[in-house]
């Protein structure tokens, strides 16, 4: 399945909350991601907290822009991405 | 305790439900908002085989007590299922209009009305349950879309249950639940399997190594209670053996029985048995007693497939051969009502009787194609004519064509190519010079949308010499038809215009209304497509007799005619409606054929209309199906979606695009295609590719006025070169944008409703405000590399403080977590001790302890892997 570098703008930072999405749209979450086939594998967030940079397993850049919109995230930039390893070569 | 009643308790214990509190929830929930709100809803629940769905739904309907609300269909794992089976299990208890409608053959639309009105005015909420989905026939596929949708009419729940691990990717199911997509009205529940606990307190009444147990059946419902029940010392290694444990402990005579019902199965009648086992009620009870079987009323099944089929496979071909003879002796007589052809079929192919195969196969084949089950028609005429080698030429002939035209159907072109090409044959054989005719140009068709134009154009040209000369009749109207059309595809509208105006003037002669329809939507969609609006007109009143005679496969094409035509002159409202016209009409009318082109085409409308999520989903669900032309379509609007957006890989779609476009030979495959690509390149700023990529489109006879054309000028342009526009095409916006005028330009986009196309245009211009309207508008779009190309002409131009992008959505934080809270949370999450968090952190280990019991409060948890699920179910862990 390839891989994705998701890179995402707050630009209140990610803290800020603007409305009550409550629990139980929440709770579907999960269940999105998986119905997609979409798998979050890790993510590295700037220390201002206004800029993530997301790694998902996703079998299209389509599903990925799916399991957002459905988990309210934005979207600046997708990248299909494969592991450099520097410590491969030594 | 003895073994007996140890044996007892555990059957009782492995029966209980265990784990399945949270899907009952789901079920309840469900039930409770139907009745609440009178509003239906769809319930699909997956699993793999032995997950327990069968045994979920009973226990719901148990526990709601009452049973005659509730209304249960079943598929079933035959050769070529019943066509509409599991309606015809509900046709009983739901009674009225439907179980009328069904017995009289009605199409899949009439159905699904009838079910949604009787399920209307019960004073209670239904439960629909329709089993084993897997196998369902494409009848009751269709009825089933349309049922879906509608649910929410009534106060009903329908759920339907699957096994998700047996759908391909192109499974017709899989095809449909994507179609269904997410609404508030469906809910997705599936079974995982038992955990080691559920397990090991399944194995303990046996005194069963737990961890061998789970180990070999992965918590498996149906495996676990076979395993157990099996008694065996040594654990057996596969389903199949287990349920062979089982069965061995059955005297000789009942696992005659077992075998009986395994072949006359699924649902076994008690008559039938009588007819295929000596003594049958006799060695029923132990058959039941031992849990492999269940009875309900005057017939027995197998409590799940599984073990039916396991038994099934252990039968010796001799045997097996006998009991299928049996049944298919015992069936064509039945004591009551008619014989059940798609049983007959069955068995007769199972009997390996050539006689019964040609006698009933053919039948139910037919019946299956009348109720619009064409995948199961065609699979019955396949199995006819394995034995039709002896048939009269005539009748073999007869068998391929109809197998030929129910492939056409469900989009296999090569299939069915195949087999006309060899009814043909067998007309050659025979001399019949008519029927060679008919046939070939039917197959010059088959050729056509297979891919190749130009071979199907020669057959289609010798079809109607051939027929010429010997009829005035349909066949040389069809065969005119089939050469104005393809002279159509070649670009060549005045020679279609005279083929089309002979099959119409012949026609009318005739008077035969399916001739008259058929060469009028011919000759007006020639008209309609250079430009006539009286062609329209024409393909409109077509519809319209069309409609009124009941000449299915001509409305829907008919709608396909204007909404391609329509399209490609940019006329996107007119084809819009007709897509969705023709949408509606095909659904639950076996008109698949149109179904998935129609929704590519709705995709590229979407794109046109800068929905860039609508267009990519239609054209997912349109590349869910294997048909040939509807691919190209869907698959450059997807790496025009991509392109556009600045995604990833626009080009595997555009590849595969291109490769399905070339052989087809055809400008109106190729010519999208290559603009497409040129645009995708222009976006990825390789200028200097856009000429090779133009390259396959060049050669062909261009048109003024057309789109197709003016979009290869456009982009040569863009690239650098002679555009070389197409006389008379100066008002076409492209051709504006490259005369300077874009202004002009752009307006027109906006009034044809194209924002993407509008702010494009505007990149062209001199003018400060109208670029900074460009950059806003494609950045509202998502368009990052149209967008990246605005900006980098304004600060060109010296502009500044240019907007880096629209203000992102945040999302909410329910729990309320501080900042600090939410950087610890993950770590909390993956494990890590106080200790590592502080370290990682850089803050005292006390800080963290506070952290983590705030944490742990504000979540209403107790736990620290508690906090982690509750925080994964927030998505408080998947919001970065």
């Amino acid at each position: 399945m390839p891989r994705y570098m998701v890179q995402r703008t707050f630009p209140e930072g990610l803290q800020i909350s603007i409305a009550n999405g409550g629990a139980e749209v929440c709770g579907a979450v999960i269940e999105r991601n998986a119905e997609e086939g979409v798998t979050w594998v890790h993510s590295y967030v700037s220390v201002d907290k206004r800029a993530t940079f997301c790694v998902y397993d996703a079998p299209s850049p389509e599903a990925v822009r799916r399991t957002a919109a459905r988990n309210q995230l934005p979207v600046d930039r997708i990248t299909q991405v494969r592991v450099l390893d520097p410590y491969f070569y030594s | 305790m003895s073994t007996s009643t140890q044996s007892a308790a555990a059957h009782r214990h492995t029966s209980a439900l265990l784990e399945r509190d949270r899907e009952l929830d789901q079920l309840e929930q469900c039930l409770q908002r139907v009745e609440a709100s009178s509003s239906g809803m769809l319930a699909l629940v997956a699993g793999e085989a032995g997950a327990g769905k069968t045994v979920l739904l009973r226990e719901f309907g148990e526990r709601k007590g009452s049973r005659e609300w509730v209304f249960q269909g079943f598929c079933e794992p035959l050769s070529a299922p019943r066509p509409l089976g599991p309606f015809l299990d509900l046709a009983d208890a739901v009674g009225g209009e439907m179980r009328e409608l069904l017995s009289a053959g009605a199409k899949p639309h009439a159905i699904a009305s009838a079910l949604v009105r009787e399920l209307d005015d019960r004073g209670r909420a239904s439960l629909v349950v329709l089993e084993d989905l897997q196998w369902a026939d494409e009848a009751t596929l269709d009825v089933l879309r349309l049922a879906a949708r509608r649910v929410v009419e009534v106060s009903a729940l329908m759920v339907v249950t699957y096994r998700n691990d047996e759908l391909g990717p192109w499974h017709p199911l899989r095809v449909l639940i994507g179609e269904l997509g997410a609404r508030q009205t469906l809910v997705r529940i599936s079974l995982a399997p038992l955990s080691f606990e559920a397990v090991a307190a399944l194995a303990a009444p046996f005194g069963a190594d737990a961890e061998a147990v789970y180990a070999r059946t992965g918590g498996n419902p149906f495996f676990v209670s076979e395993l157990l029940a099996g008694g065996e010392a040594e654990l057996p290694e596969t389903v199949s053996d287990a349920v062979l444990a089982r069965a061995a402990r059955l005297a000789k005579s009942e696992r005659g029985l077992l075998e009986a019902i395994s072949v006359a199965g699924p649902q076994a009648e008690l008559w039938l048995l009588d007819r295929l086992v000596p003594d049958a009620r006799e060695q029923l009870e132990q058959c039941i007693a031992s849990g492999m079987i269940v009875s309900s009323g005057d017939s027995v099944a197998f409590r799940h497939e599984l073990a039916r089929d396991a038994v099934a496979a252990a039968i010796s071909d001799h045997r097996k051969l006998a009991l299928h003879a049996a049944a298919l002796e015992a069936l064509a007589s039945p004591p009551r009502g008619e014989p059940d052809l798609s049983r007959l079929a069955h068995h007769a192919a199972g009997a390996g009787d050539r006689e019964a195969v040609l006698r009933f196969v053919p039948e139910a084949a037919a019946r299956a194609a009348k109720l619009g089950a064409h995948r199961e028609a065609a699979s019955l005429y396949e199995r006819a004519l394995r034995d039709a080698d002896d048939l009269p030429l005539e009748s073999r002939a007869g068998l391929l064509e109809r197998r030929a035209a129910e492939c056409y159907w469900f989009t296999d072109f090569e299939a069915a190519e195949q087999s006309q090409r060899q009814a043909l044959a067998c007309y050659r054989q025979l001399g019949e010079e008519l029927r060679q005719g008919a046939a070939l140009s039917w197959l010059s068709n088959l050729v056509w949308e297979t891919g190749s134009l130009a071979e199907a154009q020669q057959m289609a040209l010798q079809a109607a010499e051939q027929v010429e000369r010997i009829s005035t009749g349909r066949e040389r109207v069809a065969a005119y038809i089939q050469v104005a059309q393809l002279e159509l595809a070649a670009e060549r509208p005045d020679r279609a215009h005279g083929w089309a105006l002979r099959a119409s003037e012949l026609a009318d002669e005739l008077g035969r209304p399916r001739s008259v329809v058929g060469a009028m939507m011919t000759l007006g969609w020639v008209e309609f497509f250079t430009g006539e609006e009286a062609g329209l007109e024409r393909i409109e009143r077509a519809i319209e007799m069309a409609e009124a005679a009941g000449f299915e496969g001509e409305v829907a094409g008919a709608h396909v005619i204007i909404t391609r035509t329509a399209a490609r002159q940019r006329r996107y409202d007119l084809a819009g409606r007709h897509a969705h016209a023709g949408l509606e009409y095909c659904d639950g009318r076996d008109i698949d054929v149109w179904r998935y082109y129609l929704i590519a085409w709705q995709s590229k409308l979407e794109l046109a209309r800068g929905r860039w999520d609508d267009a990519a989903r239609l054209a997912g669900i349109s590349l869910g199906e294997p048909c040939p032309f509807a691919r190209v379509h869907a698959l450059v609007a997807l790496g025009l979606v991509r392109a556009r957006r600045g995604d990833p890989d626009p080009w595997t779609p555009l590849d595969e695009a291109l490769a399905s476009a070339l052989p087809r030979g055809e400008f109106q495959w190729i010519a999208p295609v290559a603009a497409a690509r040129a645009e995708a390149a222009w976006l990825e700023g390789r200028t200097d590719a856009i000429g090779s990529e133009l390259e396959p489109a060049l050669g062909f006879p261009m048109r003024g006025n057309d789109p197709y054309a003016t979009a290869l000028a456009y982009w040569r342009w863009r690239g650098g070169l002679e555009p070389k526009c197409p006389a008379g095409s100066e008002q076409d916006p492209l051709l504006l944008e490259v005369a300077g005028r874009w202004a002009q330009a752009a307006d027109s986009w906006r009034r044809l409703g194209c924002p993407y196309e509008a702010a494009l245009a505007l990149i062209a211009s001199d003018d400060d405000a109208a670029l900074r309207e460009s950059l806003q508008k494609l950045q509202t779009l998502g368009a990052r590399p149209a967008a990246a190309i605005a900006a980098r002409r304004l600060r060109e131009r010296g502009a500044r403080g240019l907007p880096r992008g629209p203000r992102s959505r945040t999302r909410a934080n329910p729990a309320g977590l501080t900042t600090r809270e939410l950087e610890v949370l993950p770590l909390l999450a993956e494990g890590r001790r106080n200790a590592e968090i502080a370290e990682r952190l850089v803050v005292s280990q006390r800080t963290v302890d506070h952290h983590v019991s705030a944490i742990l409060r504000k979540l209403d948890v107790r736990t620290r892997g508690e906090a982690a699920a509750e925080a994964t179910r927030l998505g408080l862990l998947s919001q970065r």
